[in-house]
């Protein structure tokens, strides 16, 4: 209104000095009347602008991507029993007062460039539905903006608690990492306890009675007794390789060195990583069904093989909705992970754990010393860099052995689809990140006296566990076989409302998963 | 549209004039001095009521604090009546309407009057203003958070939880009542004290500087105790004896010595962060509590509390608080001394009729309690204390359960601590629970 009210004064004070008014002046009074006149027509034009792009209809013209319109009408923000209907913008924008105008804008460029620029169709619209994504795109003031009491009457005691949690974790958490599919539906995305999780999948063949048979140092296949489940062990023979990366690695990170010399016992290795068919059959050996605390099974003997107590039911759906089946089983814990091994040990006959990280990478290797076991330059195989960006890579060859950020689409894959390593195995590279049984430190690789190692295992004591290979939500430095990372507790366990804690899910980490290895007796 | 009536004017000019003064006082407790504004969130001290349209109170758990608090409800100004009554045994029902029509001419209507475990649903179902809670505290939680959602004001004796998921249900209906527009008193009853409060603006200005440490006790004599009588189910017993029964009461520095334990809470304006404790069972005959603890508590400002509470006869006895500021200390509750042991500031306590100087601070702090509530209701300042209650409550929770296991507990474990101790099943008959004295460590092998 600023101009207008400027304008009428002007006017208005110019009639007020009583200036007799001249011929000539009739022009400028004329530019005066057509000014106001172009302000009214432009602050009318300018409001209807702004509300025309504002309607569901509007946003829809453009975001035509199955994500949007039709899950969004299946949501409780359009199909709820109070009939109140939230809009795109309602969510999409903050609220008016908290820069509206300006993150509209914002918005309104990007999208039309989007759309200029972009293929609609080759869009990854269901990773981006994610919440890590999906919280750009959500403004917490417009949730609070609408939802301004969390403690209404009739809440459950789970949504107290989860509240209470939140008021006082607020600066850590975003409405959405609980209720990310209030907006737009999502089976997959369920915040609940999951109690039917894993209970229904029949696989159409025979129960094996007896477990596989180990003769010498050759590969075998592992029955897991009373269950359908069979899978492949590869024989790993010893050996002794440099465990790291040279400082002249490209995109190497400092706790990847010094470089180590290191000799590894034979074992065997899962040819692929734990499925969910595998996993499972653990899940409904030993698994307590229905129950609701953790605690209530840690007051049995856990870790005693005899009376294992085995995971409870998850909170929401770590398979994310992809399948299960053969895809790699993924968001158990460590602790979890650990049980498996034990309860595999015991129902197989053999002594199954998770790798050493030293057993890992040389298992990844594979006789290489080049950043992947297969040829290429990881500078060259990412995306970051704006002309990368902007004229692509050519991922041919890690594209048919690694499913990592560039041709996951956000998803794990089924073993079937890529290129084994030297030794036979699959996905040690990206698809789901794998546990390994040592604890992390970044300068665990200074700590060993100098000279040859053998079977290290990691420093004695830590807070957090190492995790090798990367999974399909990295980068290509992060796939490479010398890469470390580590289990993120605190973040992975986030949103679990359950109190305490799940040990058996996390519930904010769909990426990691692991891969067995059964000890040689030579 | 009705015409307005002409008593509205002076009704309003009344209504004003009530404003006016509550906002006289209200103004007050911004306080100034060398040191920036605080608001103190205080409210005045009246000595009755306002009066108002009748409210009508439910008394849930009428042993001997649930009559006395019956009773002081009563007291606390015009218009406030005992509507309906619920406890789970028939003889303190009884009891309790003979004394109300004795002492009150009080006398209950039959509908009104429950008994059983669940006799306090019933009476939420009826057309009560106010509960007035005062069961052994492992009611609370859930009683409490049924009558919040039945969209009564509260008033509850402390403690309020027996353990971490008690606490945390007993803040999250406290959250609830606090957006439903419910008034909730606590029965901390130093908080409504005029001379705690008074010595308690004096800190906050400053008076003794930053504090330092502080000390809570109580030490005193053993409380009381029930033996088994013929007839009495396990359950009953348990409830008859519930102060020395940890799933009940929550052991005597929970049940007790969070009075103390608030006030510091109070003054320092935090919880603490962790605890580090320890306590025996020397002298007491039932139950499974113990009768003396000792507890470290530590703020995030690396403040301690020495907290230390004890129901032994014969033993040096001693109920108080005590603050060192940079700048003096005090006793929290009526002097404030220089670090030389002048006295600096000294509460004025008001003279009673016969001219003597009352010592409890012009009103009974039970009572008080209870004018606070009404007043709230009456004139719509929301007050609800029950969160901050149960923070203290957690906070004593948390010493005992550091003192039972020998462990330092933290404040982040006690807010996610799945704790809940009790039977499974609260019925009357056997209870099938092994009352175990807590043994903190290990023998030496």
């Amino acid at each position: 209104m600023n101009p207008l009210i400027i304008k009428l004064f002007l006017a208005s004070t110019h009639q007020m000095t009583g200036i007799p008014r001249k011929k000539g002046k009739r022009y400028n009074r004329l530019i005066f009347l057509s000014g106001i006149l172009l302000g009214i027509i432009l602050i009318f034009a300018g409001n209807t602008a702004v509300v025309k792009t504002s309607t569901n209809e509007f946003c829809a013209a453009c975001h035509v991507h199955p994500q949007a319109t039709q899950t969004w009408k299946r949501s409780t923000h359009v199909d709820n029993q109070r009939g109140v209907l939230v809009n795109c913008v309602d969510c999409h924008l903050p609220p008016k007062g908290h820069g509206y105008l300006k993150e509209k804008a914002i918005t309104g460029i990007r999208d039309v460039w989007g759309k200029i620029t972009k293929d609609v169709e080759s869009l990854n619209w269901e990773e981006k539905s994610h919440l890590e994504y999906a919280k750009d795109h959500v403004y917490e003031l417009s949730c609070i903006g609408c939802h301004q009491n969390n403690f209404p009457l009739g809440l459950s005691v789970e949504g107290k608690e989860a509240h209470l949690y939140y008021e006082q974790h607020a600066s850590e958490l975003h409405c959405i990492n609980c209720h990310i599919a209030v907006g737009h539906y999502s089976q997959d995305q369920i915040h609940a306890k999951n109690v039917d999780f894993g209970m229904s999948v029949t696989v159409d063949k025979q129960v094996y009675t007896e477990p596989g048979i180990i003769d010498g140092l050759n590969d075998f296949t592992e029955f897991i007794p009373d269950t359908k489940v069979s899978f492949e062990m590869v024989a790993i023979p010893g050996g002794t390789y440099l465990m790291g990366s040279p400082e002249t690695e490209p995109l190497r990170s400092a706790d990847e060195g010094p470089r180590l010399e290191v000799k590894v016992s034979s074992f065997f290795m899962g040819r692929m990583e734990v499925s969910w068919e595998e996993y499972l059959a653990f899940f409904k050996q030993t698994g307590v069904q229905g129950k609701t605390s953790d605690a209530y099974l840690n007051v049995k003997q856990a870790g005693e093989v005899d009376a294992i107590s085995g995971p409870t039911p998850p909170w929401g759906a770590p398979d994310q909705g992809w399948g299960k089946g053969t895809m790699p089983a993924m968001s158990m814990t460590h602790h979890a992970v650990e049980v498996y091994c034990q309860w595999l040990s015991k129902v197989t006959d053999k002594k199954y754990r998770l790798p050493t990280e030293a057993e890992w990478e040389y298992a990844a290797r594979g006789g290489t010393e080049t950043p992947y076991y297969f040829e290429g330059d990881p500078a060259k195989y990412t995306k970051r860099g704006f002309i990368r960006k902007i004229f692509g890579v050519d991922t041919t060859n890690i594209s048919s052995n690694v499913n990592y950020r560039l041709n996951s689409m956000g998803k794990s894959t089924l073993p079937g689809n890529t290129q084994r390593n030297p030794f036979g195995l699959v996905h040690m590279l990206g698809n789901v990140a794998e546990f390994c049984a040592d604890w992390y430190a970044a300068d665990a690789y200074e700590m060993y006296p100098a000279g040859r190692v053998d079977n290290p295992t990691g420093p004695a004591k830590g807070a957090e566990y190492v995790v090798r290979g990367g999974s399909y939500k990295d980068e290509a430095d992060r796939v490479r076989s010398a890469a470390r990372n580590y289990t993120k507790t605190d973040s992975w366990l986030k949103t679990d409302p359950q109190i305490p804690k799940s040990i058996w899910w996390y519930s904010d980490c769909f990426y990691v998963g692991f891969r067995v290895v059964c000890e040689f007796d030579e | 549209m009705e015409k307005p009536k002409n008593t509205s004017r002076r009704k309003f000019i009344e209504n004003s004039a009530l404003l006016g003064a509550l906002g006289a006082v209200g103004m007050s407790q911004f306080l100034q001095s060398c040191k920036p504004r605080v608001k103190l969130d205080l409210k005045p001290f009246l000595d009755e009521a306002p009066d108002g349209e009748l409210l009508k109170a439910g008394v849930v758990g009428c042993g001997g604090r649930g009559t006395g608090a019956a009773f002081n409800y009563l007291d606390a100004g015009p218009n406030l009546s005992i509507h309906a009554v619920a406890d789970v045994f028939q003889d303190r029902v009884d009891t309790f309407r003979g004394k109300l029509k004795d002492e009150r001419g009080v006398e209950l209507d039959d509908a009104n009057v429950f008994v059983g475990f669940d006799a306090y649903k019933r009476l939420l179902e009826t057309d009560v203003d106010v509960v007035i809670m005062a069961t052994p505290p492992y009611f609370r939680p859930e009683q409490f958070a049924a009558s919040v959602e039945a969209r009564k004001h509260v008033f509850m004796e402390k403690p309020v939880a027996v353990d971490p998921v008690g606490a945390r249900a007993i803040m999250a209906a406290s959250k609830q009542a606090e957006s439903a527009g419910l008034c909730v008193v606590t029965g901390t009853q130093r908080r409504h004290g005029r001379n705690y409060t008074d010595i308690y603006k004096q800190v906050k200005m400053g008076t003794m500087g930053d504090i330092v440490s502080a000390n809570a006790y109580w030490n005193m004599a053993h409380l009381w105790f029930r033996e088994q009588q013929s007839g009495w189910t396990e359950m009953e017993y348990m409830i008859r004896d519930w102060v020395n029964w940890t799933w009940l009461s929550g052991d005597h520095i929970v049940e007790q010595h969070i009075h103390n334990i608030d006030v510091i809470n109070w003054f320092t304006g935090k919880f603490p962060v962790k605890a580090v404790g320890m306590g025996s069972r020397q002298r007491r005959l039932t139950g499974d509590c113990f009768d003396n603890f000792s507890v470290d508590f530590v703020y995030d400002d690396e403040v301690h509390m020495h907290s230390m509470c004890r129901q032994i006869d014969d033993c040096a006895n001693n109920v108080s608080e005590h603050i060192r500021g940079t700048e003096g200390y005090t006793n929290c509750k009526d002097t404030i001394w220089n670090p030389d042991q002048t006295v600096k500031y000294e509460y004025e306590y008001p003279l009673d009729a016969e001219g003597e100087i009352d010592k409890t601070g012009g009103n009974n702090h039970l009572v008080q309690e209870h004018i606070d509530l009404v007043t709230a209701i009456r004139t719509g300042e929301q007050v609800v204390q029950a969160e901050t209650t149960a923070k203290s409550n957690l906070t004593a929770i948390m010493g005992r359960q550091s003192a039972y296991t020998g462990k330092e507990v933290t404040w982040d474990e006690m807010m996610s601590s799945d704790l809940k101790i009790g039977p499974e099943e609260i019925v009357m008959g056997p209870v099938g629970m092994e009352a175990i004295i807590p043994i903190p460590g290990s023998s030496p092998e």
